[in-house]
């Protein structure tokens, strides 16, 4: 493992160094943002949360290359600095392409605080949602070549090693018992939990694909991909035989993704459009009760609609998310709850700025139809002075306790941070 | 004495209104209007915007834009780049004008996204960077939009100017009409009032500087003084080119993601 990392890391940071001795020099950057972040949890009457994050960027330019280095050190409640690099990477600008080598985080589609077609990168979920969007993507160390041809791109991405999404630690409070509906809370608590990531070679990287135009009548792009599962899933259960634990397996499958999006003015509206066919996905499957977990693959269907529209200074949007799995049955598990057939979401956002942009209000929210429950996020942001900006909010999680929201009722909480960009 | 009076009083009023003739014979509204839309300001135009915004308590921002735009026969295409403050860098915004009268197109990139959307509803009459300049005073407002008068000349720093009126023809303007003030033969603006419902000035826009660069007139220094607000917003251009050699391609999503570096 370790050394499959050095191969990797190696090479990045000869090729990082190889640019940077080649830039000219002459033109490099640096700034940051540093940011106070604290909670307090209505459940609990504590402040759960204590954060100081530091994200600094370094970029550079030569005649037909950049270079972009985004390390980040983070310490939380437990006072340990985290030390990471959320991405470093290369550009090279040709006539009608770019190059971009390197760590990267890659976005794709249209939806907004949804993941349909944008699947490139994994995210880090140890803030469950709440964390910044930034913060939310991960990078991947992968080869991505745009070409351009008149409104046409053509991408292609090479992911050269899979990086699943990031889950919270077990002491988090964002953190889920991976589970199985129904089992009985002493089965999966005696359970050892074994996760198998797929081996670090050629044949386990991922491939993706985009066709998208830019237009004055729309926006529209065209993508694929083969990937593996971001998120791990349970493969099987081997029952506990004296004196030994039960064994749950967990792993990430691979499977095919086709998808579209486009995004065109309808009068003084924008219709977002985006939608993502997901086949032969892994789930787990329990004919016959837990104990009896096992993989079955079906095909899935995510799909949104979207509206943006101001009016009086004030922007607004919404949206409708619709999931849908083929030949689905009740046994089939996702997350650690049942996967329903249909899925309904929407999410409203209203933001206004007040006072020359110095106030900004925001506030956004997703509802999950079945069963009932939702996050509520508003938020006020003060710019104290160009570049330093005090913020304050609430998270408010309610509704029905089964539901992806309503599952977190107990973090409900108010925050405030301070940021400091340079 | 009461006879010279009445004799000068009506030698006056004759003058007057010889000139009011020969003006209007001269000039209509919407001629002065057209001239000044129509007035060269070169194929492209390259430079870079410092936007110092003074509030009402007398603190002041600055922010700090790049900005390209580009002139054919379909209309006007123009790319912003936000450079400062921090924690906008990186920005970009990109509109498509045209001149068939179409709604403009517009997108912003937003860096922490990785992401260009295109941008919901008119924002013409909305507030450009929380500074007291609309999107509509950033662009060039058409002619056909309002009606114009030409209600008298006026000497500005030894110019003769032409005061024009126009009233918006939409149902429900911001302002009721603007008052603006175009030197003769150059077409270029020193000054404009903007006047609310009520008939007081709502805003106020002054020219302290412009230049002849590239062969064509451009507003180097202006302020815009909102009455009611109290607040203004200077805008300075710095390193003003026209008729560069900008590609198609500066004007693309490709571009906004790069940055300003052309």
């Amino acid at each position: 493992m370790r050394h499959t990392k050095t191969k990797i890391l190696i090479p990045l940071l000869v090729l990082l160094t190889i640019t940077t001795l080649s830039l000219t020099a002459r033109d490099m950057e640096f700034n940051g943002m540093l940011r106070d972040h604290i909670a307090y949890t209505f459940e609990d009457s504590e402040f759960a949360v204590h954060e100081q994050t530091l994200d600094l960027t370094l970029a550079g330019w030569g005649e037909n290359t950049s270079i972009v280095v985004n390390p980040t050190i983070y310490m939380g409640d437990n006072q340990k600095l985290e030390l990471g690099i959320r991405e470093a990477y290369v550009d090279f600008y040709l006539e009608d392409a770019d190059i971009r080598i390197g760590k990267q985080a890659i976005i794709w589609g249209e939806a907004e605080g949804a993941f349909i077609t944008d699947l490139v990168s994994p995210r880090d979920m140890r803030s469950f949602i709440l964390a910044d969007f930034k913060e939310i993507r991960k990078g991947v160390p992968a080869i991505k070549v745009d070409y351009y041809k008149d409104a046409f791109t053509f991408e292609g991405i090479w992911v050269a090693k899979f990086i699943p999404t990031s889950m919270p630690d077990q002491s988090s409070m964002w953190a889920k018992q991976p589970g199985l509906p129904g089992a009985n809370p002493a089965f999966l608590a005696n359970a050892e939990f074994k996760l198998a990531m797929p081996e670090q070679t050629l044949h386990n990287s991922e491939l993706f694909g985009k066709v998208s135009h830019f237009g004055s009548k729309a926006n529209w792009a065209l993508m694929g991909g083969y990937a593996f599962t971001d998120e791990p899933y349970i493969s099987k259960v081997t029952p506990a035989a004296s004196p030994a634990k039960t064994i749950i397996d967990q792993e990430h499958g691979r499977y095919i993704m086709g998808g579209g999006s486009l995004s065109t003015s309808v009068g003084p509206t924008v219709l977002r459009l985006e939608a993502a066919a997901y086949f032969n996905k892994p789930f787990t499957s329990m004919p016959s009760g837990p104990a009896s977990a096992a993989v079955e693959k079906h095909h899935q269907v995510q799909s949104l609609a979207g509206l943006d529209w101001s009016m009086w200074g004030t922007q607004m949007s919404t949206q409708y998310i619709l999931g849908f799995v083929h030949d689905h049955h009740d046994n089939l598990v996702d997350q650690g709850k049942l996967l329903k057939e249909v899925s309904h979401t929407f999410t409203f956002r209203v933001q206004k700025s007040f006072f020359a942009d110095r106030l900004a209000a925001k506030l956004f929210t997703y509802v999950e139809a079945d069963p009932l429950n939702a996050l509520i996020r508003g938020s006020l942001a003060w710019t104290i002075e160009d570049g330093v900006v005090l913020e304050g909010g609430l998270d408010l999680f309610t509704g029905d306790s089964e539901g992806t929201f309503g599952s977190y009722k107990d973090n409900s909480l108010a925050w405030m941070a301070l940021r400091w960009y340079f | 004495m009461k006879n010279n009076n009445l004799k000068r009083m009506a030698t006056s009023v004759a003058i007057a209104l010889i000139a009011l003739l020969s003006l209007s014979a001269a000039y209509s509204g919407e001629e002065v209007m057209q001239a000044v839309y129509t007035r060269d300001s070169g194929n492209n135009m390259s430079a870079t915007l410092v936007m110092t915004l003074t509030n009402s308590r007398g603190s002041t921002r600055e922010r700090s834009i790049q900005q390209f735009r580009q002139n054919d026969a379909g209309g006007e295409k123009k790319i912003m780049f936000f450079l400062a403050p921090s924690d906008v860098k990186d920005t970009s915004f990109l509109s498509y004008s045209y001149s068939d009268g179409r709604s403009d197109d517009q997108w912003i990139y937003l860096p922490a996204l990785k992401r260009t959307k295109r941008v919901a509803g008119d924002k013409k009459n909305e507030s450009f960077m929380g500074s007291d300049f609309t999107y509509d005073d950033m662009g060039t407002r058409h002619p056909s939009a309002d009606t114009h008068k030409v209600l008298r000349t006026e000497m500005i720093d030894g110019r003769k100017c032409l005061v024009v009126e126009s009233i918006p023809k939409e149902a429900k303007p911001t302002y009721a009409k603007t008052l603006a003030w175009v030197v003769e033969d150059e077409w270029i603006g020193l000054k404009k009032e903007f006047y609310l419902p009520n008939g007081k000035v709502g805003k106020k826009l002054e020219i302290s500087s412009y230049e002849k660069t590239d062969g064509v007139w451009v507003i180097t220094d202006m302020t815009m003084s909102n009455m009611d607000k109290g607040s203004s917003t200077r805008i300075q251009m710095l390193d003003v080119s026209f008729n560069n050699d900008l590609k198609e391609s500066v004007f693309t999503e490709r571009q906004m993601k790069i940055g300003p570096r052309i």
